[in-house]
C-alpha cells in the first residue's frame, strides 16, 4: 500500500519535467498549426500552379492542396505524430508521457487533447455524435419546412440540393459512429474486462481524424455546397462546385478514421477479453460491434477509393467516371454501393445488439437463443457484401444480374428474422420493466418490422422499377436507419448514461421525448410512404400540387420529432449536470461494465475479473420449458 | 405395432400442441395477433389502393398486385411480432425504480421455436423470389413484342426529348398509341437521369454514352406523368413532362401532322 502511494506521488511530481512537447499540444495548437500550414500552402499553390485553359481544374487543385495542408497541420498540432516520430528516432514515449496521454489527473482539459483513455474518447464521441445529430436535425427541419409549403419551392434549388446532401452526409456519419463511437469505446473494453483498448493511441487518432474534417465540411458552405447529394454520383459530382472537393476529403478521412477504429475495436475484442470469457460467455454487444466494424473494414476503403478517383477526375481530368472519354458512371455507382449497402448494416447491427443487451436486463430473462443471435448477425454480415446491386436494378448496368441480386437481398430476411426471434423470445414470458431503455426495445420492434417489410417490397425487381427514386424509398430507409437504428442508439444512451456520467437520465423528460419522437416519426414517414406511392420523386425541392397533403403531414410529424429531440437534449444536459446520482449498477445488470465503480477509475478494474458464465443469468432454471 | 406407436406419437404431440394453445398467455398472444392481423390487413385493404397512383399499363397493374400480395403476406408475420410485444406489455408490466423480481422462467432457447421460425422465414423467402422472377418475366413481355414501336428518349439538364425514328419526329411531350407495345431506348446528354412514367410503373436510368432499354404497353387512354427520378442538378424537381396515350387512329393522325419538331403540342 505504502509503496503504491509513493509511486503515485513520484509520477505526479515528475510529470511536469519528464513529459516533453506533448504537454503543450491540444486542440488550440492543432487549429493554429493547421490554419498556418493551410494558408502557407494555399499561397504557394496559387503562385506555383500554372494557369492553363481549364481554370476550374486549377481551383480544384488549390483547394485540395489547402485542405490536405490543413489536415496535416491539424494532426501535427494535436500531437498525433509525436509518438510515431519518437519511435522512428528510437525512443518511445516514457511511462509518464503515457500516463499524461491517458489523461491522468487532468480534469476537463483531457477532452481537448490527444487523450488515449478509452473513456475520454467515448465521451468525446458522444458529444460529437450529439452535435452532428443536432446539425443534421436542423437541416432536416429546413428540408421539411421547404416541402411543407404548398408544392415546395421556398428555398432556392441550389441551396436546397446542398441541404439535402449535407443532411444525408452528416446523418450517415452520425449514425455510423453513434454506437460504436460512444459505447464501443467507453463501454466495450469494460464489458470484456480490459483496462483500455488494444491500441489507445489509435483510439485518439480515430477521434481526432473526425474532428479534423469538421472545418473542411463547414468550408463546403463557402465553396458552393454539395448539390449532388451525399451519394456523390458522377458525372453530376464532376460538374459540381468546389464544395465537392470538401465532400471528397470528408469521405476519405472518415474512411481512414473508421478503418483505424475498426482495427482497434476488433483487436480489443479478440485479444483483451477477461480470463474465462470464451466466445459463449462474451456479451452479444461485443459480437455486434465487432461484426459492424469488421464489415466496415472491407466496405469503406472501396468508397474511399471511389472518392480518390473522383478527386483525380475533378483536379486532373483522369476521366474514371466521365463517359465522354471512356469512363463509366456505372463504375462509380458500383463502387459507391459496394460500400453503401454493407454500411446500412454497419449502422443497424450495433443498434440491434445494444437493444439485445438491454432486453434481458429489463425482461429479467436470459437472452433467448444466444447462438441464433450470432448466426443472425454474421449471416447478415456475410450476405450484405453480396447485395449492393439491388440499388442498381434500374441503372441499366446489367439487367441479367437483377435476378441474382434479388435472391441475395431476399435471403437477408432470414438472418434478420432471427434477430426478431431473439428479442421476441426474450420478452416472451418475461417482465416488462417500463424504464426508458425498455421503451426503445418496443419502439425498435415496431419500426424495424415496417422498415424490413418495405425493404422486401423494394427488393422485388418490378416493384423497385416503380418505386425506385421515389419518396417511398426515403421513408423506407429512414425506418431502418432512424426508426430502428437511432431508436436503438437512444435506448443505449438511456441504458449506459448512468455508467458514463454517474447520473440517471431524467425519466420524465425522457418519456415525453420518447413519445413525441416516436409518434412524430410514425406520422412523418406515413406521409412520406403515401406521397411515394403516389409518385413523388426523392430529392425534389418543389413538387406537383397533388402531393400537398402528404407533405404537410410529414412536415408536422417532423416538427414533432424535432421538439421531442430538443427535450431529450435538455434531459441529457440537465441530467448530466445535476441528475439523480446513479449507483454502480442501477439496472441490476450482469455484464462486467456494471461491476466497476461509478465513476469508472482510470484503468477500470482494481483487480481484473474472471468470468465463469454468460452475463444473462436471469430467472429460475427449470428442467423443461417452452 | 408400428402404426400404433406412430399414432400414439401423433396423439401426444397433438396433446402438447393443444395444451400449449390453451395456455393463458398463449391465448392472450393469439388474441393480440388477431387484433394486429385484422387491423393491419384492414388498413392496407382500405388505404393502399387509394394511396397508390392510377394504373395505365399491365406493368403497373402487376406492380400494384405485387404490392398488395407482399403486404398481405407480411401482415401475419408483423402481427406475430406486434402480438407478442402487445401481450407482454399488457400483462407483464412492471413499474418502479427497482428491477422486477427475478422469478421468470430461465428459458435459454427452444429448438422447436428456432426450427419453426427458420423454416417459415425460408419458405416466405422462396415465395418472394419465385413471385419476383415470374412477375419480372411478365413485365418484360412488351420488350419482346415483334411489332413494338421504338421511341428514343434523351435526357438532358433538365428536359426530356422524344424521338420517333420511324416518323422522324422530335417532341418534348410523349405520344403513345393505346394497347401497342413501346420500347424506349434511353440515353443522356450530360449527367445521369432516370426516365420514369409514373402511372405505367416503368423506370430506367438515362446514362451518357450508353443506351438503356425499357418497354411497356399502355392500356388506358389519358394523360400521364413523366418524372426524372435521379437527382440531376439544379432543376431536377422540374424535369417532368406529360405522356398522352391516344387511340391508334389519333396517334397516326398526330404522327402525320406536319412539322417535324413540335414543341409543346396541345393535348
Amino acid at each position: 500500500m505504502a509503496s503504491e502511494l509513493i509511486t503515485e506521488d513520484r509520477t505526479r511530481h515528475s510529470a511536469e519535467k519528464s513529459v516533453g512537447i506533448i504537454r503543450h499540444l491540444n486542440l488550440g495548437t492543432a487549429v493554429i498549426v493547421g490554419a498556418l500550414l493551410a494558408v502557407t500552402v494555399n499561397r504557394i499553390a496559387t503562385k506555383l500552379i500554372f494557369e492553363g485553359d481549364e481554370t476550374w481544374r486549377r481551383h480544384d487543385q488549390i483547394v485540395m492542396a489547402t485542405m490536405l495542408a490543413w489536415f496535416i497541420g491539424f494532426m501535427i498540432g494535436i500531437g498525433a505524430l509525436v509518438g510515431p516520430t519518437r519511435w522512428f528516432f528510437g525512443k518511445d514515449l516514457n511511462h509518464d508521457e503515457a500516463m499524461f496521454l491517458a489523461g491522468k489527473d487532468m480534469g476537463l482539459k483531457r477532452y481537448f487533447r490527444y487523450t488515449t483513455d478509452h473513456k475520454v474518447v467515448g465521451i468525446q464521441y458522444l458529444i460529437l455524435t450529439i452535435t452532428l445529430f443536432f446539425i443534421g436535425g436542423v437541416l432536416a427541419m429546413l428540408i421539411r419546412t421547404n416541402l411543407g409549403h404548398e408544392s415546395g419551392g421556398l428555398i432556392p434549388p441550389q441551396v436546397y440540393n446542398s441541404i439535402v446532401g449535407f443532411h444525408g452526409l452528416i446523418m450517415i456519419i452520425a449514425t455510423i459512429i453513434m454506437i460504436t463511437g460512444p459505447f464501443g469505446n467507453f463501454i466495450l473494453p469494460i464489458m470484456i474486462g480490459a483496462r483500455d483498448m488494444a491500441f489507445p493511441r489509435l483510439n485518439a487518432l480515430s477521434f481526432w481524424l473526425l474532428i479534423s474534417i469538421l472545418p473542411i465540411l463547414a468550408a463546403t458552405i463557402a465553396l458552393g455546397g454539395i448539390p449532388m447529394g451525399w451519394s456523390g454520383y458522377n458525372p453530376l459530382a464532376d460538374q459540381g462546385p468546389l464544395g465537392v472537393d470538401s465532400y471528397i476529403f470528408t469521405i476519405v478521412i472518415f474512411a481512414i478514421s473508421s478503418a483505424v477504429a475498426g482495427a482497434n475495436i476488433t483487436t480489443t475484442a479478440m485479444k483483451m477479453r477477461a480470463r474465462g470469457m470464451n466466445w459463449s460467455r462474451t456479451p452479444l454487444f461485443v459480437f455486434g460491434t465487432v461484426a459492424s466494424v469488421a464489415l466496415a473494414l472491407p466496405a469503406f476503403p472501396v468508397f474511399m477509393l471511389s472518392q480518390v478517383m473522383s478527386a483525380m477526375d475533378r483536379a486532373f481530368g483522369a476521366n474514371f467516371f466521365n463517359p465522354e472519354f471512356g469512363g463509366s458512371a456505372w463504375l462509380y455507382e458500383n463502387l459507391f454501393w459496394i460500400m453503401g449497402h454493407p454500411e446500412v448494416y454497419v449502422i443497424l447491427i450495433p443498434a440491434v445488439v445494444a437493444i439485445m443487451e438491454i432486453t434481458p436486463v429489463f425482461a429479467r430473462k436470459p437472452l433467448f437463443s444466444f447462438n441464433m443471435a450470432i448466426v443472425g448477425i454474421f449471416g447478415i454480415v456475410g450476405l450484405s457484401i453480396f447485395v449492393w446491386a439491388h440499388h442498381m436494378y434500374i441503372s441499366g448496368w446489367a439487367p441479367l444480374l437483377n435476378g441474382p441480386f434479388m435472391l441475395t437481398t431476399e435471403l437477408i430476411s432470414i438472418p434478420t428474422g432471427l434477430l426478431f426471434l431473439v428479442i421476441l423470445g426474450t420478452i416472451w414470458r418475461g417482465s416488462v420493466w417500463t424504464r426508458l431503455p425498455m421503451l426503445s426495445v418496443y419502439a425498435l420492434l415496431f419500426n424495424f418490422i415496417i422498415g424490413g417489410v418495405t425493404g422486401i417490397f423494394l427488393s422485388d425487381v418490378p416493384e423497385d422499377a416503380a418505386l425506385h427514386g421515389s419518396m417511398f424509398v426515403t421513408a423506407h430507409f429512414h425506418y431502418t436507419l432512424m426508426g430502428a437504428g437511432l431508436t436503438g442508439a437512444l435506448g443505449a444512451l438511456a441504458y449506459w448514461f448512468p455508467k458514463m456520467t454517474g447520473r440517471m437520465l431524467d425519466e420524465k423528460l425522457g418519456r415525453i421525448s420518447f413519445w413525441l419522437v416516436q409518434i412524430g416519426f410514425t406520422v412523418t414517414f406515413f406521409g412520406m410512404f403515401a406521397v411515394g406511392l403516389e409518385g413523388q420523386p426523392r430529392r425534389v425541392e418543389a413538387y406537383d400540387i397533388i402531393f400537398k397533403n402528404g407533405n404537410l403531414i410529414s412536415t408536422m410529424g417532423a416538427y414533432t420529432i424535432f421538439i421531442g429531440m430538443l427535450i431529450l437534449l435538455a434531459a441529457v444536459i440537465t441530467s448530466w449536470r445535476n441528475g439523480e446520482i446513479a449507483g454502480s449498477n442501477p439496472w441490476g445488470a450482469q455484464t462486467l461494465e456494471w461491476m466497476t465503480p461509478t465513476p469508472v477509475p482510470l484503468e477500470n478494474f482494481e483487480v481484473l475479473p474472471v468470468v465463469t458464465t454468460n452475463p444473462y443469468q436471469y430467472g429460475i432454471k427449470q428442467e423443461t420449458s417452452s | 405395432m408400428l402404426s400404433e406407436t406412430s399414432e400414439d406419437t401423433t396423439k401426444q404431440s397433438r396433446n402438447r400442441v393443444g395444451s400449449f394453445l390453451s395456455r393463458r398467455d398463449v391465448q392472450q398472444a393469439i388474441r393480440a395477433w388477431v387484433f394486429w392481423a385484422v387491423t393491419l390487413g384492414g388498413l392496407g385493404y382500405l388505404l393502399i389502393p387509394h394511396l397508390m397512383t392510377d394504373s395505365a399499363s399491365k406493368t403497373m397493374d402487376i406492380v400494384k398486385s405485387t404490392f398488395m400480395a407482399f403486404y398481405y403476406t407480411s401482415v401475419p408475420v408483423a402481427a406475430v411480432v406486434l402480438g407478442i410485444a402487445t401481450q407482454t406489455v399488457l400483462h407483464n408490466r412492471h413499474a418502479g425504480t427497482v428491477p422486477p423480481p427475478d422469478d421468470n422462467p430461465a428459458i435459454e432457447t427452444n429448438q422447436m421455436a428456432n426450427i419453426v421460425w427458420v423454416v417459415i422465414s425460408s419458405a416466405l423467402c422462396v415465395f418472394l423470389l419465385v413471385w419476383g422472377l415470374v412477375v419480372e418475366n411478365v413485365v418484360a413481355e412488351p420488350s419482346r413484342a415483334a411489332n413494338a414501336t421504338v421511341v428514343n428518349v434523351t435526357g438532358q439538364q433538365w428536359i426530356w426529348t422524344f424521338n420517333y425514328p420511324a416518323a422522324r419526329k422530335d417532341t418534348n411531350e410523349l405520344y403513345l398509341p393505346v394497347d401497342q407495345p413501346v420500347i424506349f431506348k434511353v440515353q443522356s446528354k450530360d449527367v445521369t437521369h432516370a426516365f420514369w412514367i409514373v402511372q405505367m410503373g416503368i423506370k430506367i436510368n438515362a446514362n451518357r454514352g450508353e443506351i438503356t432499354e425499357t418497354a411497356v404497353t399502355p392500356n388506358k387512354i389519358g394523360v400521364f406523368d413523366v418524372r426524372c427520378a435521379e437527382l440531376c442538378g439544379l432543376l431536377h424537381a422540374h424535369m417532368q413532362t406529360r405522356v398522352h396515350v391516344v387511340s391508334k387512329a389519333d396517334y397516326e393522325k398526330w404522327l402525320a401532322n406536319q412539322g417535324s419538331v413540335e414543341q409543346w403540342p396541345a393535348s
